[in-house]
């Protein structure tokens, strides 16, 4: 077989590793696809790391979690079961589709919220693209942050803020994990704020936004140091 | 109760599924659940999140068995992918909302178990171990947090407080020690 370069080789480590971002995690899934040497440095690096996963303390799962999957398995027969069987050989690797299983509880109940937030709130003359509604720890939906086409944010709150003396409220936005959060505006008290997102991408379906209390001046780290008052997570409004 | 033994092994209860053997994926979930939701939890932190993935694990098992090549020795290893996979989709933030309902700080995590600890885990005669412990502490502990926790490059240089750039360049590096020692 031939031998990889160094680069496809430590693409093949890292996916089974698990510190590829989308973009290489997808390649690293394409050339599975395709190259056969690099299929089998993968399969390689699966079993020389798996020891580790043997590392975890087994959990032994709640008896209803058996009943679920029992419940919902007529819903996912076997492809083979309905026909047409691809190859073998190719099969494990050729579709995308196995390394993306379709988010079946989560990502239903995501697409739920987005839809019960859009009808709930983007009503009115000009529409916000995406509404994030921020929520306290109690549950209280407490601030509304909407994204306009041409760019404007704003963060407009639902009720008062009990801000401490010698500190303030600074805003976040979490578009990517790597980068982190980013200040996006800062107040001494509850009030409508355009936010300042000139230096991050225009948001989309589910960046996170939040507020936290900081010393007066803004957060010391550049992250966010203080207590969360609030946050929620951007949806497209429909 | 149905029993993988039945089966043979555990490649062969795979390739059941992929018949639409409902008791082949029974004796799986017996003899794998406790192992994956092990596995989830600590990456995952969360109980609840971890058993929506152990769910989702089966589902994307039963579906795709058919896509498994049968390889002796990889079934462990195929089926814990679909596991690490699914999860490494619901940290990275496909699935963030789970997150969000925690409200956590941003930013504020707290280490896990220990690297070290993960260490004295691994089974003495281990390929793996001998090569971990050749790699300088720094380097093995990125390694171990990277694989146990999940974490990105971004967030390993955050919570060691190294830079990007060489968190990158050291896990590479350190993969390719690995396999030069492992072979």
């Amino acid at each position: 077989m031939t031998r990889l370069s160094d680069e496809l080789e430590a693409l093949a480590g890292e996916y089974a590793l698990g510190t590829l971002e989308a973009t290489d995690r997808s390649r690293a899934e394409a050339l599975a696809a395709t190259n056969p040497a690099f299929r089998e440095a993968l399969i390689a690096w699966q079993l020389r790391l798996a020891p580790l996963d043997d590392t975890a303390s087994p959990m032994v799962p709640l008896p209803t979690l058996w009943s679920r999957i029992e419940s919902l398995i007529p819903l996912h027969d076997p492809k083979s079961a309905r026909g047409a069987r691809p190859s073998r050989l190719t099969a494990l690797w050729e579709s995308l589709g196995f390394w993306r299983p379709l988010g079946l509880a989560s990502g239903l109940a995501g697409l739920v919220l987005a839809v019960a937030l859009a009808m709930t709130i983007a009503r009115g003359p000009l529409k916000p693209e995406y509404v994030a509604v921020l929520n306290t720890g109690d549950g209280r939906a407490a601030a509304v942050v909407n994204v306009y086409a041409d760019g404007t944010v704003n963060l407009i709150p639902l009720e008062d803020i009990a801000v401490p003396q010698g500190r303030i409220i600074e805003v976040w936005t979490l578009q990517r994990r790597e980068q982190g959060p980013v200040s996006v505006g800062r107040l001494d008290r509850a009030r409508s704020l355009k936010l300042d997102l000139k230096n991050l991408g225009k948001p989309e379906a589910n960046h996170l936004f939040e507020l936290t209390l900081e010393p007066r001046g803004g957060s010391p780290t550049g992250k966010p140091t203080g207590p969360i008052l609030m946050k929620g997570l951007a949806a497209r409004s429909i | 109760m149905p029993d993988l033994a039945r089966y043979g092994s555990l490649e062969a209860a795979i390739l059941a599924c992929a018949k639409g053997d409902r008791m082949a994926l029974r004796a799986i979930y017996q003899a794998e659940s406790a192992r994956l939701l092990g596995i989830a939890f600590r990456m995952l932190k969360r109980r609840a999140a971890a058993e929506d993935v152990v769910q989702d694990t089966f589902l994307t098992l039963w579906e795709q068995a058919h896509r498994f090549d049968g390889r002796a020795g990889y079934g462990r290893a195929w089926l814990t992918t679909l596991l690490r996979n699914r999860t490494l989709n619901v940290l990275r933030g496909e699935t963030r909302l789970d997150l969000v309902e925690d409200f956590e700080p941003l930013g504020l995590e707290t280490p896990g178990e220990s690297a070290e600890d993960t260490m004295t885990r691994l089974s003495e005669e281990s390929a793996l171990k001998r090569c971990l412990e050749g790699l300088e502490e720094a380097r093995r502990k990125i390694i171990l947090l990277a694989f146990t926790e999940g974490l990105s490059h971004g967030e390993i240089a955050a919570r060691l407080g190294t830079p990007l750039g060489t968190v990158k360049s050291w896990v590479r590096r350190s993969l390719l020690s690995l396999k030069e020692c492992m072979g």
